[in-house]
């Protein structure tokens, strides 16, 4: 704002604007120590332990978060898996082959649905998706079709337009005079899209991976309704898929249940639900920041 | 060789377009379908009975309505105070960036550590119990970033002259505030709320603890101990254990009014969310 004699004075408008900036500062701030603070005495109860124990039974004070970890990790990392390979098909399929008008309707189709709430896919978990991966696997004789693998799939089908819609604004930023030049030099259309289009929206691409993460590691209610809910899963084996077809449980999933209203009498308890909290948040501001850093890595590049 | 290859990749691509937009209007038609049988005048006017199998969601509606509104009016001046901040005082310093790196790491932060935090603050240190106010304030912090986002990118986009014109009549930086950035800008503050609203609206989880039960409340009075009905949380309960097909119906019902809500609040701020996108971060 190139105004001359734009002098800072302590007007009232000033003092609005920086009090209530202050006001968001301090919210971020103060739920940033309650969680450390509240959960002190886990952490002293347990020390690392805390982070790789697997046993998490609390009428006898033990406390190991890893299951829960685990199960939030791999829900993530399957739905995401799923959700990038489609939506980045998709959106490389409504960006470069589709007219553009019939891009925009599949656009603002898209835009609308990314607003149905979590507890609605919830809803289609439990009604459907659950039983039809029951009778999907029936083959393998699960337990139930509340299943790691289900609360993925519903996962992956809630990420997917944000991943889908990022990827193809990422893909339209790049200069169509690139993709003529590419063409006039005899590509084809895929030569054109996987050798010029998609690196150059490569940052782009990845954000929008990024962003579909940290939805999918704080997703709670759809995860809550069709993950089971089981306490103490560690797979004996890392590398067998027997546990993706099992219940679970995830840190939100164990954050949204009813013990979080239990565990609040007790400190050590209540710390052990809080710090669960600081773990997922830690993690999902990792994600964040990662995803600030690519942007502003490709706005100091250009 | 290389023409094969092409034809290839826009089958695959394109199978996997269908997939999506099939497994979109999938939802969208099963929503839909479900939920019609159940909508009539009286399930938006009458009270639950027998636990969801009977009556309608007045009640419920009423309830989301006071949680969004409490949202909006919490939302509004925070919003406006950090978007002229970033936008107007700050706009050539460091304070815009780390702002923003603010605004996008609250956006990142999963609802339910918003839930765990007003059950620590406001249920607990504050002894309010459960309370429309909390749910309302956890809202409005939630949706504080999809506000606030959209307001800066109107105000940065306002033409230079018009500053130039107010300052060239000797108004002070305060009088251009007042009468020229903010109602000049003011689209994007509504825009960036009905935005920011169609997500609070289905939000669950930071009210589930603090804010919203499943049956036995009318209007609020007060704030200490008085919770209110929801949209969101009637569909979570019941979801957890409807056999009843009279709930069934019932529950499509409420998740075809959910949506329904959603997509008009969206619907009419459609222009801004295919300009910007406020997860994506731009510097």
């Amino acid at each position: 704002m190139s105004i001359a004699g734009w002098k800072r004075r302590a007007t009232p408008t000033l003092l609005f604007s920086f009090g209530f900036s202050a006001v968001a500062v301090l919210f971020l701030l103060m739920m940033l120590v309650l969680f450390l603070w509240q959960s002190i005495p886990v952490w002293r109860h347990e020390g690392f332990g805390y982070l790789f124990g697997k046993q998490w039974f609390y009428r006898g004070q033990q406390f190991g978060a890893l299951p829960m970890i685990y199960g939030t990790v791999v829900v993530a990392a399957l739905a995401l898996v799923m959700a990038a390979l489609v939506g980045i098909g998709t959106a490389i399929f409504i960006a470069e082959f589709l007219p553009s008008r019939a891009r925009l309707i599949v656009k603002i189709m898209v835009e609308l649905l990314s607003g149905i709430p979590s507890v609605v896919y919830g809803l289609l978990g439990v009604l459907f998706l659950r039983n039809w991966v029951y009778a999907a696997l029936a083959h393998f004789d699960p337990l139930s079709g509340d299943t790691l693998l289900t609360a993925a799939l519903l996962l992956a089908v809630m990420i997917l337009p944000t991943i889908m819609t990022l990827t193809d604004d990422a893909l339209r930023g790049v200069p169509s005079a690139q993709r003529t030049a590419a063409r006039g030099l005899g590509l084809t259309h895929t030569e054109t899209i996987l050798s010029v289009t998609l690196p150059q929206a490569a940052p782009g691409v990845l954000s929008a991976v990024l962003l579909g993460l940290g939805r999918a590691l704080g997703e709670t209610i759809a995860v809550f309704l069709v993950v089971g809910r089981q306490d103490n899963q560690w797979p004996s084996n890392l590398l067998s898929l027997r546990p993706l077809i099992e219940s679970g449980q995830t840190l939100t999933s164990k954050l949204g249940g009813s013990e979080t209203h239990i565990a609040y009498g007790d400190p050590l308890h209540w710390a052990a639900i809080v710090g669960l909290g600081l773990i997922l948040l830690a993690l999902t501001v990792a994600v964040t920041m990662t995803g600030i850093r690519l942007g502003t890595r490709k706005a100091s590049d250009a | 060789m290389r023409k094969w290859k092409n034809n290839v990749f826009v089958a695959v691509t394109g199978a996997c377009a269908l997939l999506s937009c099939g497994v979109l209007l999938l939802i969208v038609g099963a929503i839909f379908f479900r939920g019609l049988p159940a909508i009539s005048w009286n399930f938006f006017t009458e009270q639950i009975r027998l636990v969801g199998a009977a009556g309608g969601i007045f009640y419920n509606l009423v309830g989301t309505l006071i949680l969004i509104s409490t949202a909006l009016v919490v939302c509004t001046p925070v919003a406006l105070g950090v978007g002229l901040l970033c936008g107007v005082y700050g706009r050539h310093s460091r304070w815009r960036e780390r702002f923003m790196v603010l605004l996008h790491l609250l956006n990142g932060v999963p609802s339910i550590l918003f839930g765990i935090l007003g059950l620590i603050v406001f249920v607990k240190f504050f002894g309010w119990g459960k309370s429309w106010l909390s749910g309302g304030i956890l809202l409005g912090a939630m949706i504080l970033p999809t506000v606030t986002i959209a307001l800066i990118e109107r105000i940065e986009s306002l033409p230079a002259k018009y500053l130039e014109a107010a300052a060239g009549l000797g108004l002070n930086t305060s009088q251009i505030i007042w009468s020229v950035i903010v109602p000049q800008s003011l689209n994007g503050l509504i825009t960036g709320s009905l935005l920011g609203l169609a997500r609070a609206a289905g939000e669950t989880a930071p009210i589930m603890f603090t804010a919203t039960i499943f049956a036995g409340a009318t209007l609020p009075h007060g704030i200490k101990e008085s919770p209110v009905l929801s949209l969101p949380y009637h569909i979570f309960v019941l979801a957890q254990d409807s056999f009843d097909p009279s709930v069934g119906e019932k529950l499509w019902g409420t998740a075809l009014v959910m949506v329904g809500m959603v997509v008009l609040l969206s619907l009419i701020a459609l222009p801004m969310r295919l300009r910007i996108h406020e997860e994506a971060y731009h510097p």
